[in-house]
């Protein structure tokens, strides 16, 4: 099939993913609730901290702190649960179907990849509109907004390929929804919630290590600091590099299982 | 006519004691958690995991407030919050006998309905136990003070049971009412604001003016108080009394809520 | 412990004469003594159970007399949604009534609960038991439930399982189970308190013809042994086989009750079907007319609804013979509580035919 039509099945496919996810709300609630209430929590909690002067150098107030985190969260919680639909999809007979449609077969899973960054523009718009209007404001303008958009969309990129490839090769939402826990853990033990620079011993090493620490750090960098190159390196280029390589994953789990049907 | 009633009736019938059903009910719990270790293990993972996570990411900020261990600011909230994970068990354990149909097992049996609602209660603390020492454990290891001494840990068990039994009889009450798998859901959601709009993360005074305003009524700080005393100083009646009211006051209304909760079952 | 003296489970009086015999600390005992009692062991009237209100108001139970009496099997028969479900329910004190009463081995579902729970044992539709259990711990929590003392416990539960076949199997665990197997143990739980009065909950379905059978039998032989059984199925034949007396329900209303034979008898004359030689069909069809109404066949036969019913057979073969009509084949088709079902409902119950 000629890669024209491949474009076009993945955009369909994407607006009918997109569709499908905004269609059930109750899905995506947490992945908005929680990110915004642990800000909301955080800011309440750690204002005191902000006022350090050694604070300062990380970021004006704790709100500001927290907005790359909860970004971070929202997109991370919401990739998961359309991977989860994915699985549930394939536990109900889904590729079966799918071999008796015209469809090419890559854009099954591009298509859902293309949902989860669309949704992810939506949501981290309207997170950044909250948090604006609760107080924060974007140190690099315009451009770090475009910034913390664009990185959020490729966070979603990659999540969604790693999860998504999870639940082809897993085929159970089960396996999905008990991967969740370790992006959780992924993410306490980064600067998503806490600056990196406060922590001690072990789990200051860990953090330094973690990939996240350094997406969201770049992603507080839009945030807090004058724009510079490193924002987008690490906000932009880690992500995509994980991206590929899950997409990756997911294709050839993709072809594995439909090799077996 | 007669003859058969007679003959099939001529039994001894016998009285159920209350206690020996919570006890088999108890003992059921733990069947289960054996059979299927699977459910039981994420209730013992995550409590340690948030303990571990808490002190190392959140350390910082209650260090600044004035407490030498991480430790002995989070292990009484973690110990408390996997206590209340039991809640879920009992909302799904629930839902699951409801929908076998085993729970009307239970409903027709000639016992007092009380039995029914303490049971599945003492099975959560029975379940809970574990988590609960666990943490504990881990905090010792982790270099957490007790200038309260043997009290200090008898406080922290004790606020964590209290807990375990008010968010199982709320879970209990939900899902009667409920009858479906969103009860679980809305327990835990109800268990995680209770939790984190308290002093679980910073102290009062740590607070800016809208979270202070909710910490400072919400029960769950008066319990926070009561289990954290023993770890940060010593054990004193000033900082328990509040937390016992905050816990008998939590105890009755979620009991009285599960019980009207079976009740309503009939009607 | 000794027991102590026992009460009369509907005589209050004798109750508390007796209780002022019963020393400090000594378990009272019911001994349950109902054959002073004139009532039936089931008896409901008027019985309604609503769900919802406003709009939604579902009247489930609409108005249901029922009465079971002492040592029979009862068949209560419906379509899913019928109502017989809930009327189960009711009796079973898992509902309350909305409107109406209902009596169980005498006592009130409504306020006597606990002494109606007592008394009875339930098999529920689709055998609830806890999968992750083995079929002896399920005997002894029921034990538990019904207050059984251990050393009671030990002898009657080993001589439940083997009742029911299920010694061998006892330690696995009923997540093992084959349907039949669920079903016997259920059977078995109910029956550690020896009810005087057992509700079976659509007991087979979804049983294989074999273990359909083998349930069959042993409800016979608890019923000859002399518990009173109110059945609910969806079979026909079940309930055919089984039941002394039968209810159909149908939109919350019982429409038929009674023996099932007399049931079938109202519903209508026995149909005699018979094959002639193609230039005697006129002559036969003259002389059947005299034993009642023709009814539809297909080609080359007859068929006469006998208004005498099937012990008109033999006449109608005489008369036939000394006419000279020569007869090759016959058939007599009696009534089926299936054409009860469709008489009685405007419709004929799905599976009918198992």
């Amino acid at each position: 099939m000629s890669s024209g039509s491949a474009i076009l099945h993945t955009a369909v496919l994407t607006r009918r993913s997109v569709r499908g996810r905004l269609r059930q709300p109750a899905a995506l609630t947490p992945s908005f609730v929680f990110p915004l209430f642990f800000a909301a929590l955080g800011s309440a909690s750690f204002s005191r901290i902000a006022d350090r002067p050694d604070f300062a150098a990380i970021a004006p107030s704790f709100l500001n702190y927290a907005v790359a985190g909860a970004i971070v969260q929202g997109v991370l919680f919401a990739s998961t649960s359309a991977a989860g639909d994915l699985a549930t999809d394939i536990e109900q007979g889904f590729f079966e179907r799918l071999l008796a449609s015209p469809v090419t077969r890559t854009s099954i899973l591009l298509g859902r990849l293309g949902s989860a960054m669309v949704v992810a523009v939506v949501q981290v718009t309207i997170f950044l509109a909250i948090f604006l209007a609760f107080g924060a404001r974007i140190e690099t303008g315009v451009i770090g907004f475009i910034g913390l958009v664009v990185a959020g969309a490729l966070l979603a990129l990659a999540m969604s390929g790693l999860m998504s490839g999870l639940a082809i090769k897993s085929g159970s939402p089960e396996v999905v929804q008990g991967a969740f826990p370790m992006v959780f853990a992924l993410m306490f033990l980064s600067s998503a919630f806490f600056p990196r620079q406060y922590m001690t011993g072990w789990y200051q090493d860990v953090a330094t290590w973690n990939p996240m620490s350094h997406v969201v750090e770049g992603m507080q960098g839009f945030m807090n600091q004058p724009l510079n190159v490193d924002q987008f390196l690490r906000a932009w280029l880690i992500p995509l590099g994980i991206a590929l390589a899950a997409i990756a994953f997911g294709l050839r789990s993709l072809n594995k299982r439909l090799a077996a049907l | 006519m007669n003859t058969a009633t007679t003959s099939a009736t001529t039994s001894t019938t016998y009285f159920t004691r209350p206690s020996a059903v919570v006890g088999a009910l108890v003992r059921r719990t733990m069947l289960r958690v054996r059979r299927m270790p699977s459910a039981f293990v994420p209730s013992i993972a995550m409590p340690v995991f948030q303990l571990i996570a808490f002190s190392g990411a959140f350390g910082a900020a209650v260090r600044f407030a004035g407490i030498a261990n991480a430790m002995d600011w989070y292990v009484p909230l973690n110990a408390i919050q996997g206590a209340s994970f039991g809640a879920m068990g009992v909302s799904f354990g629930l839902i699951n006998d409801m929908q076998t149909g085993f729970f009307d097992r239970l409903l027709m049996a000639p016992t007092r309905r009380w039995s029914l609602v303490v049971g599945p209660i003492a099975g959560s603390i029975a379940r809970a136990a574990l988590p609960i020492l666990l943490v504990i454990l881990v905090g010792f290891l982790g270099g957490m003070n007790v200038p309260g001494g043997p009290l200090a840990i008898v406080m922290v068990i004790v606020a964590a049971a209290g807990v375990s039994t008010t968010a199982s009889a709320f879970a209990l009450g939900l899902t009667y009412r409920m009858r479906n798998m969103g009860a679980a859901t809305l327990t835990q959601f109800a268990i995680f604001f209770t939790i984190f709009l308290s002093t679980s993360q910073v102290p009062l005074s740590s607070m800016a003016s809208w979270l202070h305003a909710v910490a400072r009524i919400n029960p769950m700080t008066n319990v926070l108080r009561l289990a954290r005393q023993g770890l940060l100083g010593d054990v004193t009646w000033d900082q328990t009394w509040g937390g016992l009211v905050a816990l008998a006051a939590m105890l009755a209304l979620s009991g009285w809520f599960a019980l009207s909760g079976l009740k309503s079952l009939e009607k | 412990m000794l027991p102590g003296p026992c009460r009369m489970a509907p005589s209050t009086f004798v109750t508390e004469r007796l209780s002022r015999l019963a020393r400090p600390g000594q378990e009272f005992v019911e001994c349950n003594i109902v054959t002073t009692s004139p009532s039936a062991p089931i008896v409901a009237t008027g019985l309604v159970r609503h769900f919802g209100s406003g709009d939604s108001l579902v009247r489930a139970v609409d108005g249901v007399d029922l009465q079971v009496e002492a040592g029979e099997i009862f068949g209560f028969l419906g379509p899913n949604g019928a109502g017989k479900s809930t009327t189960v329910r009711v009796l079973t004190t898992l509902l309350k009534p909305s409107a109406g009463s209902a009596t169980v081995a005498g006592f009130d579902v409504a306020t006597q609960a606990d002494k109606v729970r007592r008394a009875i044992g339930v098999a529920l539709q689709d055998a609830a038991i806890d999968p992750l259990m083995t079929g002896r711990e399920l005997l002894d929590l029921q034990s538990v439930l019904y207050g059984i003392p251990k050393s009671v416990a030990t002898k009657r539960g080993p001589e439940l399982l083997e009742r029911v076949g299920l010694t061998a199997a006892a330690d696995r665990r009923v997540g093992t189970y084959s349907g039949g197997m669920r079903r016997r143990l259920d059977l078995a739980l109910s029956l550690v308190h020896e009810p005087s009065v057992l509700f079976l909950d659509e007991p087979t379905t979804g049983l294989d013809p074999m273990s359909r059978l083998t349930l069959w039998e042993e409800v016979r032989r608890l019923n000859r042994e002399g518990t009173t059984v109110l059945l609910t199925t969806q079979y026909l034949e079940e309930a055919d086989q089984l039941a002394d007396r039968i209810a159909i329900i149908d939109h919350g209303k019982i429409v038929r009750q009674g023996v099932p034979r007399d049931l079938k008898a109202q519903v209508g004359s026995p149909t005699l079907f018979i094959d002639v030689d193609g230039e005697h069909v006129d002559m036969a069809r003259g002389i059947l007319e005299r034993f009642g109404d023709l009814r539809p066949t297909s080609e080359g036969k007859l068929g006469v609804g006998l208004a005498q019913g099937a012990e008109a057979v033999a006449s109608v073969i005489r008369t036939l013979d000394e006419a000279g009509v020569h007869v090759r084949h016959l058939e007599l088709n009696e009534p089926s509580l299936d054409d009860v079902f469709a008489e009685a409902t405007g419709y004929r119950l799905e599976g009918a035919d198992q």
